[in-house]
This record gives C-alpha cells, sequence and structure tokens, in this order.
C-alpha cells in the first residue's frame, strides 16, 4: 500500500503544474473551471432564500441548456455535473440531468468517468427507471483492465444496483473475489454483502467464498466479510457455530497488537454476542484483555458481550465496574453510555440498579432531555408492582412536557403496557389511582396513541379481575371520574378519549345510585349537539345513548335527540336515529335487546336468516314470486327500456319489502303515495340483508328523489 | 445502519449530505433544517446523541461545521462519534487543515473519502485519482 502512495505522492507536483492556467486555450478552460468556485461564492454571499433560489433556478437553466447542447465536450460535462450535484443537494431538482450523468459514466475518460458514476450513486436509487442504462457501463467496466475503473464500477455496484440486475454481475463479482488486489477484493465483498441485504437467496452458493474472505489475509478484506456474517449470524447464530475459533483468533491478534488499532472491529464484538454458549476460556483471556484498551466504544460493546454470553463471574465483575465508572463519569456521553449499558444488563442483575441508584435518580431530573428518557427508559425496566406509582409519575411528568409527537407516542404506550399489561392485569395498586392516571395519559396521547391501547383499557374493565366488587368499584369510580370531567366547561378531549368515556358510561352509568341515568343522557346529548366532536364519535356517543334508554323510563332528552338526528344528513347517525325511534316504542323489546352488563358474552348470529322462513311462506304462498338473484335481475333490466320513469316507480316498491324488520319506516314528506313501504305489494320478495342495504342507500337516495334527480336510484339499487 | 451523513454549517446551509436510503428531494431540505435546529438548541453540557423520530443524530461540532449522522437503533453510538472524528482527521490530512469552504469546492474528494473510510492510506490512494484542481 506504501509504494503506491509514494508512487502518487511524487506525481502530485506534476499534476497541479498541468493545470496551470496559462494563454488562449487554457483561459477558457481555466473560466470553466471556476464556475463552481463562483457558485458557491455566489451562494455563499447571499443572506435570503429567495435570493438563493433565484441564482439557482438562473445556474439551473444555463446547465440545461449546456447540457443538451451537442456541441458540449465530455470536460465540460463534468463540470457542468459537479454544479448539479451542488444544486441538488441544496434541494433543487435537477432531473434532467440524470440521463447525461449515465452517458458521462459511459463514454467518458477516467476522471469523467468518476464524476459520472458519482452523480449517478446521488442522483439515482434503486427503483430509479434509468438505472437499466447503466448494467452495460457496469458489465463493460467490470471486466476491464484498468483497476480504478473496476474499483468504480463495484462501488456502484454496491450502493444502488437493484435487485433485477443482479444475476447479470454477480458471476464477475464473484470473479472478482480472487483478484490481486486488495481494494478489488474489498470491494466486490462489499458488493456482496448489499446484495446478501436486498436478495439473500441469490448469494446463497457463495458461502464458502466468504469463508475465504474470512481468513484473507488483508485486514480489509476481513472487515468487509465481517459485515456479511454479522448479517447472517443474526438470522441463524447456530449455523456458524464453528467460526468461534477463527473469530477468536482474530480478536486475540487485536489485543496482541499485530493488526492497525484504528480497525472498526467492534462489528467483531457484536458477531461474538449472538452466540450464547462457546468456549468461554478463550472468550475470558481475550476480553480481560481488551478492557485495557482505551476505545470506550470497544468498551462498551465487551460489556455487553459479557452479559450476552454465558455467565462467568470474575467477567461481570470486571463489566460492573466498567459500567460504574460510565455511569459516574462527569462527561455526558459516557454517562449515556452508562444508562444505555445498565437498561441491557438490568434483567439480568437488578443488584447493579441498586449500586447505582442515586446516580439514577439525579439523572431523572437532569437539565439533558435526552438524559431523562433514557433513564426512563430504564426505570420502565425495573417496573414492578411496588415503585409503579412513582416511576409512572415520572413518566407523565415527561409526558406533559414533551411536544414531540414521537416522544408522546412512545412514552404513551410505555405507560399503557406498564398499566394494562395486555389485558391481564395491571401494577396499578388501587383503582382511584389507576383510573386517574389513565384519564391523563388518554387526555395527552388521545388521538396519536395506538389504538390497541383504549380498546385494551375497555377489555379490562368489561373482563375484570376475579374478585366482582372490586370490579364493581372499579366501574363505578371510571363511571363517576368521567361524569366529572363531562361537567368540566370549555374542555377539549381527544376523540379516543371521549369515545372511551361513552362507552363506560352506556355499559356501566346503572352502578350509579345518586345521578340517574336520565341525567347521564342529557350530559351526553350535550356532547353530540358539540361541533367539535368528530362523526365517529357521535356514533359511539348515540349507541351509549341507545343503550341507557331502557334504565331511563322516560326522557324528553331522547325524544329531542330522536328528532334531531332522523333529519341528520349523516346517513349513520341517521341509521342509529331511526334504530333508537323504533326501538324506543318498544321498551320491552329494548330491554331486552340491551341488557345491563352483557358485554362480553358472545353474541349467536343465524346467517341463513332462518327466523324468516315464515315470512317467506306466507308471502310465496300468497302469490309472491320467489327470489330471483342478482344476476337474472340485471338481464331482466338490461333488456328492457330505460326511459319508463313510470314503470321505475313500480320496480321501485316491489323492492321495498323492508317491513320485515320494523326498524326501517319511511315517513318521508313525500307526494308520491306508491313510494310507502307495504309488504307484498310488489310481485316479488326480496331478501332482508338487501333490503337493510336498500334503505341505508335509500335515506340518501330518496333525498336525492326529492330533488327530482331519478337515474341514480335504480343503478344503486340492481 | 447509517440513514444519512450530512455537514450542515450554523446558518443551516449544507455542505456536504449522503443519503444511504432514498429521500425525495423536497424532504432532504426540510429534514435538513430540522436537523440542524435540534443540533443548534444542545448546549455544551449536554450529550451529542439526539433521539429524532424514530431514528438516533449522533453529531459533533467543528468550528462552525456541524456533521450529523443518522443511524437506527443497532448501532453502537460511540463508535459513530467516534467515526466522525476519525473522518474529519482523514480530511485534515488530506487538505492540511481542512476548512468549511473546502468541503463545498471539493466536494468529489469528500464522496471519495466517504466510500473508503476504513483506512487513511485507502482513502489517499482513492482521492489523488481524481484530481481536485481541475474541478
Amino acid at each position: 500500500m506504501s509504494d503506491i502512495v509514494e508512487k502518487t505522492l511524487t506525481a502530485l507536483p506534476g499534476l497541479f503544474l498541468q493545470n496551470q492556467p496559462g494563454g488562449g486555450p487554457a483561459a477558457a478552460k481555466a473560466s470553466f473551471s471556476s464556475r463552481l468556485g463562483s457558485l458557491v461564492r455566489g451562494i455563499t454571499a447571499l443572506t435570503s432564500k429567495h435570493e438563493e433560489e433565484k441564482l439557482i433556478q438562473q445556474e439551473l437553466s444555463s446547465l440545461k441548456a449546456t447540457v443538451s447542447a451537442p456541441a458540449t465536450t465530455l470536460k465540460m460535462m463534468k463540470e457542468c455535473m459537479v454544479r448539479l450535484i451542488y444544486c441538488e443537494m441544496l434541494g433543487y431538482d435537477a432531473s434532467f440531468g440524470y440521463i447525461h450523468a449515465i452517458k458521462l459514466a459511459q463514454q467518458g475518460n477516467l476522471l469523467e468517468k468518476r464524476v459520472g458514476y458519482l452523480a449517478v450513486s446521488l442522483f439515482l436509487h434503486e427503483s430509479h427507471e434509468l438505472l437499466l442504462l447503466l448494467v452495460n457501463t457496469v458489465v463493460k467496466d467490470l471486466q476491464s483492465t484498468n483497476l480504478v475503473e473496476v474499483c468504480m464500477a463495484l462501488t456502484v455496484v454496491s450502493q444502488i444496483f437493484p435487485r433485477e440486475m443482479i444475476p447479470a454481475v454477480l458471476p464477475l463479482i464473484e470473479d472478482k473475489l480472487q483478484h490481486s488486489k486488495e481494494i478489488i477484493r474489498r470491494k466486490a465483498v462489499l458488493a456482496l454483502y448489499k446484495f446478501h441485504l436486498i436478495a439473500p437467496n441469490q448469494v446463497q452458493h457463495i458461502h464458502i467464498k466468504f469463508r475465504k474472505a474470512l481468513c484473507d489475509r488483508d485486514v480489509g478484506v476481513m472487515a468487509a466479510s465481517l459485515h456479511i456474517y454479522l448479517r447472517m449470524i443474526k438470522e441463524n447464530s447456530s449455523g456458524y457455530k464453528d467460526l468461534t475459533g477463527s473469530f477468536v483468533t482474530i480478536l486475540k491478534q487485536v489485543v496482541g497488537g499485530k493488526l492497525p488499532v484504528d480497525f472498526n472491529y467492534h462489528i467483531l464484538l457484536q458477531v461474538l454476542q449472538k452466540y450464547i454458549l462457546l468456549l468461554y476460556l478463550t472468550m475470558i483471556l481475550t476480553i480481560s484483555a481488551i478492557f485495557i484498551f482505551l476505545s470506550l466504544a470497544i468498551l462498551f460493546e465487551c460489556v455487553h458481550t459479557v452479559y450476552s454470553i454465558y455467565p462467568k463471574s470474575e467477567l461481570l465483575e470486571k463489566a460492573a465496574k466498567c459500567i460504574g465508572k460510565f455511569v459516574l463519569s462527569p462527561k455526558i456521553n459516557l454517562k449515556y453510555l452508562g444508562l444505555k449499558a445498565l437498561t441491557y444488563v438490568i434483567q439480568q442483575d437488578p443488584t447493579l440498579a441498586l449500586q447505582h441508584q442515586m446516580t439514577i435518580i439525579e439523572c431523572l431530573d437532569h437539565p439533558d432531555p435526552i438524559i431523562k428518557r433514557e433513564t426512563l427508559e430504564l426505570l420502565y425496566r425495573i417496573t414492578n408492582a411496588q415503585n409503579v406509582t412513582v416511576i409512572v409519575q415520572k413518566m407523565l411528568e415527561y409526558l406533559h412536557q414533551s411536544k414531540e409527537e414521537y416522544v408522546i407516542v412512545n412514552l404513551v404506550g410505555k405507560i399503557a403496557d406498564v398499566l394494562v399489561l395486555n389485558t391481564v392485569d395491571t401494577y396499578a395498586p388501587d383503582n382511584a389511582w389507576f383510573i386517574q392516571t389513565m384519564n391523563a395519559v388518554f387526555s395527552v396521547g388521545g388521538d396519536v396513541m395506538h389504538p390497541d391501547i383504549p380498546n385494551n383499557f375497555l377489555r379490562l374493565l368489561a373482563e375484570g379481575f376475579d374478585d366482582e366488587t372490586e370490579d364493581q368499584q372499579l366501574r363505578l369510580y371510571a363511571v363517576q371520574s368521567y361524569l366529572t370531567l363531562l361537567d368540566m366547561e370549555n374542555v377539549f378531549y381527544p376523540q379516543r378519549f371521549l369515545q372511551v368515556m361513552s362507552w363506560v358510561l352506556g355499559e356501566y352509568s346503572y352502578l350509579l345510585d345518586k345521578e340517574t341515568p336520565a341525567e347521564v343522557i342529557a350530559k351526553l346529548y350535550k356532547l353530540l349537539m358539540n361541533d367539535s366532536v368528530s362523526s365517529e364519535t357521535k356514533t359511539w356517543l348515540i349507541a351509549a345513548v341507545t343503550k341507557l334508554t331502557p334504565q331511563a323510563h322516560s326522557s324528553d332528552t331522547v325524544e329531542r335527540l330522536i328528532h334531531e338526528f332522523t333529519i341528520s344528513l349523516d346517513t349513520c347517525m341517521r341509521q342509529h336515529a331511526f334504530e333508537l325511534k323504533h326501538l324506543h316504542e318498544n321498551v320491552e323489546l329494548m330491554k331486552s335487546l340491551l341488557p345491563v352488563d352483557r358485554s362480553c358474552e358472545d353474541l349467536a348470529v343465524d346467517a341463513s336468516l332462518s327466523f324468516l322462513d315464515g315470512f317467506v311462506a306466507e308471502g310465496l304462498s300468497q302469490g309472491a314470486a320467489p327470489y330471483k338473484p342478482h344476476h337474472q335481475r340485471q338481464e331482466e333490466k338490461l333488456s328492457q327500456e330505460k326511459g319508463n320513469f313510470s314503470w321505475i316507480c313500480v320496480k321501485l316498491e316491489s323492492y321495498f319489502i323492508t317491513q320485515v324488520l320494523s326498524l326501517v319506516p319511511i315517513s318521508f314528506p313525500d307526494p308520491h303515495p306508491a313510494l310507502t313501504l307495504h309488504p307484498l305489494k310488489g310481485p316479488s320478495i326480496c331478501c332482508f340483508p338487501l333490503c337493510v342495504h336498500v334503505f341505508s342507500s335509500c335515506s340518501s337516495h330518496f333525498y336525492v328523489r326529492a330533488c327530482n334527480i331519478w337515474f341514480s336510484v335504480p343503478a344503486l339499487i340492481c | 445502519m447509517i440513514k444519512f451523513f450530512l455537514m450542515v454549517n450554523k446558518q443551516g446551509q449544507t455542505r456536504l449530505s449522503k443519503y444511504y436510503e432514498h429521500v425525495d428531494i423536497n424532504k432532504r431540505t426540510l429534514l435538513e433544517t430540522e436537523v440542524i435546529k435540534s443540533c443548534l438548541s444542545r448546549s455544551n453540557e449536554q450529550c451529542s446523541f439526539i433521539e429524532y423520530k424514530d431514528f438516533k443524530l449522533i453529531y459533533r461540532q467543528y468550528a462552525a461545521l456541524f456533521i450529523v449522522v443518522g443511524v437506527n437503533d443497532t448501532e453502537n453510538e460511540m463508535a459513530i462519534y467516534e467515526f466522525i472524528h476519525n473522518f474529519v482527521e482523514v480530511l485534515d490530512e488530506y487538505f492540511s487543515r481542512v476548512s468549511e469552504l473546502d468541503v463545498s469546492f471539493f466536494n468529489t474528494v469528500f464522496h471519495g473519502t466517504w466510500q473508503a473510510h476504513s483506512s487513511p492510506y485507502q482513502v489517499l490512494v482513492l482521492a489523488l485519482e481524481d484530481d481536485p484542481t481541475s474541478v
């Protein structure tokens, strides 16, 4: 390696002398070559974004003209490419230049090819259409005798090559693995690593060659092959146990100083972490030696390794001392590392946390938010029934302070995890605290939290714990707290929170003894009339009111609600309102339909609708035609005339056999008498689901019809 | 896995950017401004590892230039921190006291340095193949 450096260093003054700007032709070249310089100087001199934009757009338009002009030499093209790279880096689209970059890589001589390849790797990405054009160039360069060209081609392959083109270059790259120059071998290994990342099945047959690369005499090649091994071992650690010996030898070489110190061998340690059981005698020797090294990153990795492998007490002691030094260090980066190491270690060795608990408590109140967050992460892992209140308190404080969505989602997830624990149990010590904390969590994180969290919470309330009285207490407390929250004026809650509240109030208000259901309904009604509530939440609210109505004996709030929502523009709300209206007329039916506290029971659904058989038989015996399936009706419809309005009227009528379930009255202020529902009026009988579907589309379509737009209606029904 | 490597100055001007995952051009400038804003708001006593959205930023300040590397969870932050310093040392050797403007003028060289970061000798070889003064 060093002789190449010497040669190039001696050649350097010569290169510089060649490019001294001189007379005529050289002057043009010089003025051209300082274009980038002037551009950069121009940009740095400007202060406003607007001026910068103007300048760049000017530059881009002149570049566009230059690159498309046929008279542009490749040298000028190279210069333009550099400026295009600069403009794209600043964020301005320069896509007109992509094809020229590819051409430059194809046609240029060495230096121009270099810039061309660089531009291509910066402009394009793996799924770009223009990459197809590059394949031939890459293949040609891989086969060339010029080492530098081969290097460049290999670099581009490892950066942006798409999966589909791997077979085209794979055999060439495999050949390069045995090349005499180590830099090419190294680049070939890196390219194969990239292939392994994007298409592992295509490189499976060359694992043997990877092993050869691992034992290569050049350090760089070995380092590159470690990347591949790290990946493969992560997927399947037992398959590579026999390589432990070679990894340990490498480690020993590092420790013994035979390999250069700036060699990035923390990957090696990561590789070793994947092994749980191995020959720990050799491991001990090497790792204890590594502890004397100065590099802190390596120390951190060692600590992590020690805890992952088969435990050996002296190593553990050393590692614990190391973590101690990290955590107590005044340098903040090291403190962060120490906390992170503790997080890894804490499940295996909780005593270590006890040793450093003063420092941990100090870190909780540290001015740096990152340290605070890392400490919270650590505390989250050691949460148990005893310390949960304190830890959740701290998390809530942090939650209230932070504004970033990711942080909120993360923390909310953690708190919910600790409290609701997969619907089975909770660490919470008592009901009041649990409900209050969940309220706080919902009000802060309501709209950004994962939908599983409110679902799990509701399921926890519904299924409860083993003790029935405890459950009732919990539910009662929840209902009371939600009523208090709803009483507060001018407070806006997130939609999910409102949905949770409405469900709980609907299900469990019967437990209240002081407030009557009518009062609860009044509160829910007030929410329903509030504009800031979304339509999804409104459906939850009206469902809750429906559940409560049989318990409230007579309530004009319900009457008002029905009146309000039967003429609503939202079809969903309308349907609910009509259902409520009809159920309301028959209180006994309602009570049996919506029993109290039966949310956990399964509903048996009769999919064949056998309860309608009697009705259908009656209809058939009175002369109604049997059911015609959809395609038959379509054919009949197509064979008839379409312009017959009154006939359509009759046909519409025949489909309205929706009186099967008396939930769906249509009492529209409609002058046309035929459009009222009446069973058996038409010649055929339709199936129940179709009718309900017809109704729900009908309610908007009658409205449409009221505006005299006829054609949409039959199209939707048929 | 490294997601991106940025060199941004205190005024928010990007001197060098290299993305390892495809990010749309218009999103890049937004990302860069947000990243530099979070780096600028840190003081000297705060640690160099920031959590930003769902990945981490590791930054180092050299005079008026910030070098920021975005990584995902699997990386050892200290290793990246030391790597940034290694990178700057290599550049220093090549340019003999590299400065911010050098980055803009010789950005092809910088990309070359990035590609061969494992050893300083290899970097010098590759960089010298591409004569920056002809640019």
